[in-house]
Formats: structure tokens, sequence, C-alpha cells
């Protein structure tokens, strides 16, 4: 599967502000809204890495509108590049500044230094060295202050109505899913037994948080296919089964054995290289499981959910059909 | 209608509450005990967010009566951090990267911890099955998994050098 990151063909940015403070401790502000695939602790580390302070240094306050600037939709798999690539730049703007600062105190040029856990360092001569206090005390004697305000746009263009041309998404994610089900050609129930799911994620910034996406990607197109459907009244169009008792959604005891592998290729345009992997955990299982179906049983399907009457009533037809074939 | 006396043993405290028989304990916690970790999801039994320990038992409060809890003794995740540190479930949830949204991580936290009262060595099905009535939709349940049995693993080591019990 190879998926695009971002919204489709459309500009779509996302801003930050930080500020480092007189303890050498940052104030980092972004609009992005974590509904728990983490972006919260993403961005945190990317600007704990991006300043050189340590993550428990890095205080957060994301999606808030009253302070925080507009990080556009969790969706479309694009925080981590786009509102991460803000969060980039904004310390980057502020990183500027404590660089002019440093470099005077210890006598070099602002590019011969490295900022990391919390001290600045001259790359070549860690004799030359600081703590973030220290430089914090000289900004402050200097009179400067040490703020940053990013935001990242995607590079895209508007797709031509004519013939769909154009440049739809800045990056893609790959992936491929392999997996292993038992059908019960009585029933027609399937066990999803085991699920292998590699994606191309670019630079991963959090391993477990990565995984987890990946591992609730999997359960989440296990249900779209075996479990799940909306059912929609015809005469008015209201949702017929929104409650779990009626749409049934995976458990514990359904899922398979799972094994996310990350992909570490080069050159994400995002953070240290990073994409995107919220939407590409979801989407390869769903024809991953079908195929396996399909293998097992040597039919086809074409529209999903495949529910177990499904798969007794093609059992049947092809029992039937094969039956013809050989008369 | 009239309000009838409540009288509980809420995470280790005696409470006393009046309140209208006909509410829920759900809303009993969360809005007149401001326990707001007990959260609602279906309101119909089917999601297990609404976990509490009650009597030693996981149950849903969404599907319980307040008349109901009345003498009885209700553990939420708020009753289980001692002084500041975390219960042994809850840091095996933290360390496995076992919560995203969290909307589910009480309850399963929860259901974990009425199953280790009561079986201190649960098999990999026993844990599985003690959690089945928990639902969530983000992670996967395989890290879940991995926290509790990784609690049981840390809890059982802690025992062999004398460690103290699971309560
Ligand atoms: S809210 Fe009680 S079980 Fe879902
Ligand atoms: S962590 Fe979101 S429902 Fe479980």
């Amino acid at each position: 599967m190879w998926y695009g990151i971002g919204n489709t063909g459309l500009p779509n940015p996302a801003a930050a502000f930080v500020e480092v403070l007189g303890d050498a401790t940052a104030n980092l502000m972004f609009g992005a809204a974590d509904i728990g695939q983490g972006s919260g602790t993403t961005m945190t580390q990317i600007a704990a890495e991006a300043l050189g302070l340590s993550y428990e240094k890095v205080r957060v306050t994301w999606g808030d509108t009253r302070v925080t600037p507009d990080g556009g939709a969790t969706s479309a798999s694009r925080q981590t590049l786009i509102t991460g690539n803000a969060v980039l730049k904004a310390c980057e703007q502020a990183k500027e500044t404590l660089a002019g600062v440093a470099a005077a105190y210890l006598g070099c040029q602002p590019e011969e230094l490295e900022f990391s856990q919390n001290t600045v360092t001259k790359i070549d001569d860690a004799t030359v060295t600081m703590t973030y206090k220290t430089l914090m005390a000289e900004m402050k004697a200097a009179g400067k202050m040490a703020v940053g305000a990013g935001y990242y746009n995607p590079t895209t263009t508007t797709l031509d109505p004519n013939d769909m041309s154009g440049i739809p998404y800045e990056v893609y994610s790959y992936a491929t899913t392999i997996c292993e089900v038992e059908v019960d050609t009585e029933t027609g129930e399937v066990d999803v037994l085991k699920v292998v799911s590699a994606h191309d994620v670019g630079q991963t910034i959090n391993q477990s948080m990565a995984e987890g996406q990946i591992e609730g990607g999997v359960v989440m197109g296990q249900g779209f296919v075996l479990m799940e459907e909306i059912e929609v009244s015809e005469k008015d169009g209201s949702i017929k089964n929104p409650i779990f008792s009626k749409y049934i959604i995976p458990s514990n005891l359904d899922v398979p054995e799972i094994y996310p592998i990350l992909v570490e290729s080069e050159g994400g345009p995002g953070p240290f290289g990073a994409k995107g992997v919220g939407e590409p955990a979801l989407i390869p299982i769903i024809p991953a499981i079908v195929a396996a179906i399909e293998d097992a049983l040597n039919v086809q399907f074409t529209k999903l959910p495949v529910f177990p009457k499904d798969i007794v009533a093609a059992v049947k037809e092809k029992e039937a059909a094969d039956k013809n074939k050989n008369n | 209608m009239n309000k009838i006396s409540i009288s509980l043993n809420l995470n280790g405290t005696d409470r006393t509450i009046l309140v209208y028989p006909n509410r829920r304990v759900v809303d009993l916690l969360r809005e007149d005990f401001k326990l707001t970790s007990v959260k609602e999801g279906c309101s119909e039994g089917e999601c297990g967010a609404c976990t509490v320990i009650f009597n030693g038992d996981a149950v849903t409060t969404c599907c319980m009566l307040a008349g109901q809890a009345d003498q009885s003794t209700i553990i939420t995740l708020e009753g289980l951090a001692k002084d500041g540190e975390l219960d042994l479930l809850q840091q095996c949830f933290l360390d496995e990267g076992a919560v995203q949204c969290g909307y589910c991580t009480p309850g399963m936290i929860l259901a974990a911890k009425a199953l280790l009262l009561k079986n201190q060595s649960p098999t990999e099905a026993q844990i599985k099955l003690a959690m089945s009535g928990n639902l969530c939709r983000c992670t996967g349940y395989q890290k879940i998994h991995a926290a509790v049995k990784s609690a049981v693993v840390i809890y059982k080591d802690k025992m062999a050098q004398g460690g103290e019990s699971i309560d």
C-alpha cells in the first residue's frame, strides 16, 4: 500500500510557538489535538531534541484556542509531518538567538555549537562548553529572549479538475501487511491468527507509540472486514445500530498476534525524516484479511464486511458450481 | 420521589450521601463524588469504561442503581495509587505504552486489578477472559495484555523476595 500524508491537494498548515525560559526549561505551544495517538509526546520529543533540552524540561500546552496557534485537524495522518515541522522551525528560531549569545560567551561561531542534554558544547572541542542555565543567565544579562514561532505547509498543488494532475501530497507512506486466517466453512466464522504489518514511517519519533498505532489500526481494520456495519434506516437516514450490543467491535478475545515492523527509510520531509502512520496503520490489513479468506476458500468477495453468512453463502454457491461442472 | 441515604466504603473511606434511588452508580461516582476516572461509554453494560471494583468484583456501574451501592465497598482508579506512588498495574500500563486515548484505561486497570486480587498468578487465558468485557478502540489490546502480564511477573518476583501483598 502507498498512502499520501496530509490533506489532498490543499493547503493545510499548522503552527507552533516556543519560548526557552530563564530556568532552562521551555514552553511549547501548538494547536494539534492529541486524541491518543501521542502527538503531545511526539512534539515534546521533537522540541527537546531540537533545543538540546531533556524531555522533562519541555512543558506543553496544546489544543487550547485561547493561546495555541491553529494546528488544523488531527486527521490525514498529518500531525507528525506538519505540526512536527512547525515545532522544529519554532525551536530553530529560538535557537538562533541562543546560539548567538552562546557563541559570544564561548568565543566561537554559532555554527560550531551543539545543543544537547541541557548543555551547549563546541563540536570539535568538548572543553569549550556551558550549561543551559549559564546560557540563560547570559541571555538575561544581554536583555535577549529565546522565542520562536514556526508554521509549515506541505508542498502540494491543487489538482487540475480536468485530469486530476498535480501534486496531491508532499510524501507517501508505504506498508505491507500479511495475515493468516482460519475459516470455518460450516459456520462462516473467521479467526485472524497472525498479522505482520510493516510500515515505512521515514524516521520513527517514538517507537512504542508508532507500534501502538499499527496494532490499533490492525484491530480496527479487522472489525471493518469481519464485524462492523453501520445500518442506516432507508426511511429517515437514522443509524439503526448505534449501540455496542448491535454494532460489534473486536474485543481482546478476537484479536490476532500482531507483529508491527517499523521500516526506517530515509528522507521523509517531516522532522528528522519522519512521515506519518495514522491511517496507513489501518488500511492494508483490510484487503489482507479479505485476500486471506479468498485464498482459503478460492472464492471472491466484492463488498465489506464479510460476515459469516456471506462466507457460508459463498461456500455453498461454490460447491453447487463445482458440482455442476463435474456433472 | 424521596432521597435515600447510602453508606459505602469508597476508596478506603466511609462515606454517606443522600441520593435519589434511581440515580445510577456511575453518576453517583462521577458527579456526587467527583471521581471522574469512571468513564461512561455505552451506558448499556457493553464497553466496560465505567468499571469499578465493587465488593471485590469488576462491575459496570452504568447499569447499577445507587441503592445497590449501599453498604458496599467500591474502589475506583483514584483509590489505587498509595502515597503518590502508582499501583504496579498503573506503572506497567505506562511502561508498556498501553494507553492511547485513555478512555478505556481506568476500566481496564480495574478489571485487571479485580482479577489479581483474586488470582495472583493468572494464566494468559484467564487474563484475557477477565478483561474481555472491556473494549478498546485504540490500542489493539496487545500492549494492554503485555502490561498486565508484566505486572504479574513483577509481582511474583516481589513476592518471592518477601514483598507485600497485592492490595
Ligand atoms: S458505560 Fe458502562 S459498560 Fe459502557
Ligand atoms: S486507549 Fe482509547 S479506547 Fe483504549
